[in-house]
């Protein structure tokens, strides 16, 4: 039954694939590739389960809930994982992607008790643009600091010459560069959209004289800001600098973003905040454990 | 069953032996339609690479198929040599013994530079080419396939053919590829004319390096080497520049002091834009400045590092080699099991039919004397007559299969034929 999944099945799953890649640096085997895949699909298939049910059971749903955004990310994530290791099945991608995938789940289930955001106004098309971009600039900053934790260690490697041992292979700099290089330029778009859309949306909340307006003091809002302004500023300095589009320093700008990212993170999670606050809940919602959520 | 090898290879016979017995595809081809046609009970499979020649016959029953002498008067035959030019040079394997030269020939066991992954892909062509020549059939069919399921089995549980052990395709394969994705796009420069630099550079032209510069003392020899790799010979004077706009770098000077110091390589590093540059320096006494490796994006690698990683790949490539010898054992002893129980089919499912007909006849007489029964009772009994069938039958089929994990249990299969009167 659908309804029996919980985010343990999807979570326990990912830990496994985990677990398995990181026996791939200590042994060798000819079982593991498949075993992981499993295990990595099995989590994906009930995850994307698991979405659908709340999609249907919440109207809002999938970007409706802080609970839903964090789980939404992760899924995509994790899409990403079975994607670059069905491509790439000797390289550990899962080694610095799935931690990030079972982070965001923690964090969901952290918020799995909030309220929902704000529904049935008219804003509400504002409001999915807003979290839409949010969640690809988020990602895109995620993505570009993996690419980043990889490169350092690949050239920490290389410059070490421990390079073509057979149990971690890693992508080629070249190609850690260019992704990293690449994300780099691609989140502060994503990123700004994310925060216009949202500006536009406290606007019109604003003019309806609705009660869910989020103020510029707001710690979840200036601490965004920050994100953005350091997205901004990197995205700029390796256009105009040709060395910080190669090398480490591609890697020290992407992990400088995965740095502010935590900050906001951080901020969103433990300051008590106006933002996607929704002051009256229009309809009973199901809750996260309801819904097949955490019990 | 007659199943085996005739054939030569780099362990038994010299090159030119192995010259005269070489086939090209449409010789290949020609030697299959020949086999068929003289051996017409036979299944044939023709192996042909420069390190061997191997000519794989199977046959249903131990009477059938050509013998040893035969395959090989038939090679002489084919390319016009007299039987005592080649006989010393060939070699013949039977049975479990030809099944494990197999598995072995196609995880590349037996190559003469182990782990080398071409030799599964000529394995595949010539087993492929046997079946568009109709010379195979169910045993070669089993045989070549369970030989390319065994070189995959190795191939993912080992790292026997990721262990390379020479120096320049270590640096090529397990540092350059490490850090460029590809070579098309890069600029190559080969300082100095030494030879293994120029073995280094055919590891790249392999990985598709096509802008390639020489820059030596004496511009003659540049010229010579970049015209055997299509690349362009600078002087002396110009190497500074050449180094700026190089990726790729391969110095190997006899020079006996750095022709390249690290107040040198800082003039130039300002146009580099910290771009990654792969410096391969196989000269002794060594031609970079060591302290240029700790500069921004420069990976510098002296003959040493890799010789160093040349001797951790055969301790890696010594450590896999029984293993994977152990895979190729066990997975020989499962075919060979399979096979011989294979051979009993044809008695096991002559007993089954023999014990169908009373079955059938006593059921009739059943039914005809109890009319009352209902469909389902009826049912019921014939189940429980295929149970009772089934449990006297089956001490008899699991002694053959464990007699067949020895051999074709022939004295079994007598037995069996005798007690039941079983006929061909």
């Amino acid at each position: 039954m659908i309804s029996g999944i919980t985010i343990l099945c999807f979570a326990a799953s990912y830990a496994v694939a985990l677990a398995l890649e990181v026996s791939r640096l200590l042994f060798r085997s000819g079982v593991r590739g498949a075993l992981m895949l499993g295990f990595g699909a099995a989590g994906f298939l009930a995850h994307t389960a698991f979405l659908g049910y709340r999609a249907a059971a919440v109207t809002q749903a999938p970007l409706s809930s802080p609970f839903d955004w964090y789980l939404v990310a992760a899924w995509v994530l994790a899409g990403l994982y079975l994607g670059l290791t069905l491509q790439y099945p000797r390289t550990p991608v899962g080694l610095f992607i799935l931690p990030l995938v079972l982070g965001l789940i923690g964090v969901a289930r952290f918020l799995a008790d909030q309220q929902p955001f704000a529904r049935g106004s008219a804003s509400q098309f504002w409001g999915m643009i807003h979290g839409a971009f949010l969640l690809l600039g988020v990602l895109a900053v995620l993505a570009g600091s993996v690419a980043g934790l990889m490169l350092l260690v690949q050239s920490y490697r290389l410059k070490h010459k421990m390079a073509g041992g057979e149990r971690l292979r890693l992508p080629s700099l070249e190609s850690l560069e260019r992704a990293g290089a690449r994300l780099t330029m691609a989140a502060p778009w994503m990123l700004a959209l994310g925060f216009l859309s949202g500006v536009i949306l406290n606007q019109v909340n604003h003019h309806r004289q609705l009660d869910d307006v989020v103020p510029w003091s707001d710690p979840v809002v200036w601490s965004f800001t920050l994100l953005l302004a350091w997205a901004t500023a990197a995205a700029l300095f390796c256009a105009l600098y040709k060395p910080a589009r190669q090398g480490r320093k591609v890697a020290y700008l992407t992990l400088t973003s995965f740095l502010f990212l935590l900050l906001w993170l951080g901020i969103r999670l433990s300051i008590p905040s106006e933002h996607g606050v929704s002051p009256v809940v229009a309809a009973p919602l199901p809750s996260a454990s309801q819904a097949g959520g955490p019990a | 069953m007659r199943l085996q090898l005739v054939g030569c290879s780099h362990r038994h016979s010299p090159v030119a032996a192995r010259e005269r017995l070489a086939f090209d595809a449409a010789q290949a081809s020609a030697a299959l339609d020949g086999l068929r046609a003289r051996f017409p009970a036979s299944e044939a499979v023709l192996l042909s690479t420069c390190n061997r020649v191997e000519v794989y016959t199977a046959a249903e029953e131990p009477d059938q198929g050509p013998t040893h002498a035969q395959v090989a008067e038939f090679l002489a035959a084919f390319h016009g040599l007299k039987l005592d030019q080649i006989f010393d040079n060939l070699f013949e394997r039977s049975g479990e013994d030809a099944i494990r030269h197999l598995f072995m020939v196609a995880a590349s066991l037996d190559s003469m530079v182990l782990g080398e992954t071409q030799i599964l892909a000529q394995v595949k062509q010539a087993y492929d080419l046997a079946l568009a020549r109709n010379s195979t059939g169910p045993l070669t069919n089993q045989i070549f396939q369970a030989a390319i399921r065994v070189a995959k089995r190795v191939a993912s549980e080992t790292s026997i053919n990721e262990t390379r052990v020479s120096i320049p395709s270590v640096a090529v394969a397990d540092f350059a590829r490490q850090i460029f994705e590809r070579f098309d796009d890069k600029k190559i420069l080969v300082i100095g004319a030494g030879e293994m630099g120029e073995e280094t550079l055919r590891y790249l032209f392999d990985e598709g390096a096509r802008d390639i510069s020489i820059i030596n003392r004496n511009l003659q020899r540049a010229a010579e080497l970049a015209g055997r790799w299509q690349g362009q010979a600078l002087p002396w004077e110009q190497l500074g520049r050449s180094l700026a706009e190089a990726d790729v770098v391969i110095s190997t000077t006899g020079a006996t002091s750095p022709v390249v110091t690290l107040d040198q390589f800082r003039r130039i590093e300002a146009a580099r834009y910290q771009r990654d540059l792969f410096v391969l320096d196989l000269a002794i006494p060594r031609d970079f400045d060591p302290a240029i490796g700790d500069c921004l994006g420069v990976y510098l690698y002296t003959i040493d590092d890799l010789a160093e990683a040349c001797q951790r790949n055969r301790q890696t490539r010594d450590k896999q080699l029984p293993l994977a010898r152990a895979i190729v054992e066990q997975e020989t002893t499962w075919f060979m099991a399979e096979l011989n129980h294979h051979a009993t089919g044809p008695i096991i499912k002559r007993l089954k039919q023999g014990w169908q007909q009373p079955k059938e006849d006593e059921l009739r007489r059943l039914f005809s004397r109890l009319p009352n029964l209902t469909d389902d009772d009826r049912r019921q009994i014939v189940q429980s007559f295929d149970r009772l069938i089934n449990k006297l039958l089956h001490p008899p089929l699991e002694s053959l299969r464990d007699e067949s994990r020895h051999g074709t249990p022939h004295f079994l299969l007598d037995a069996l034929k005798r007690l039941f009167q079983l006929k061909d």
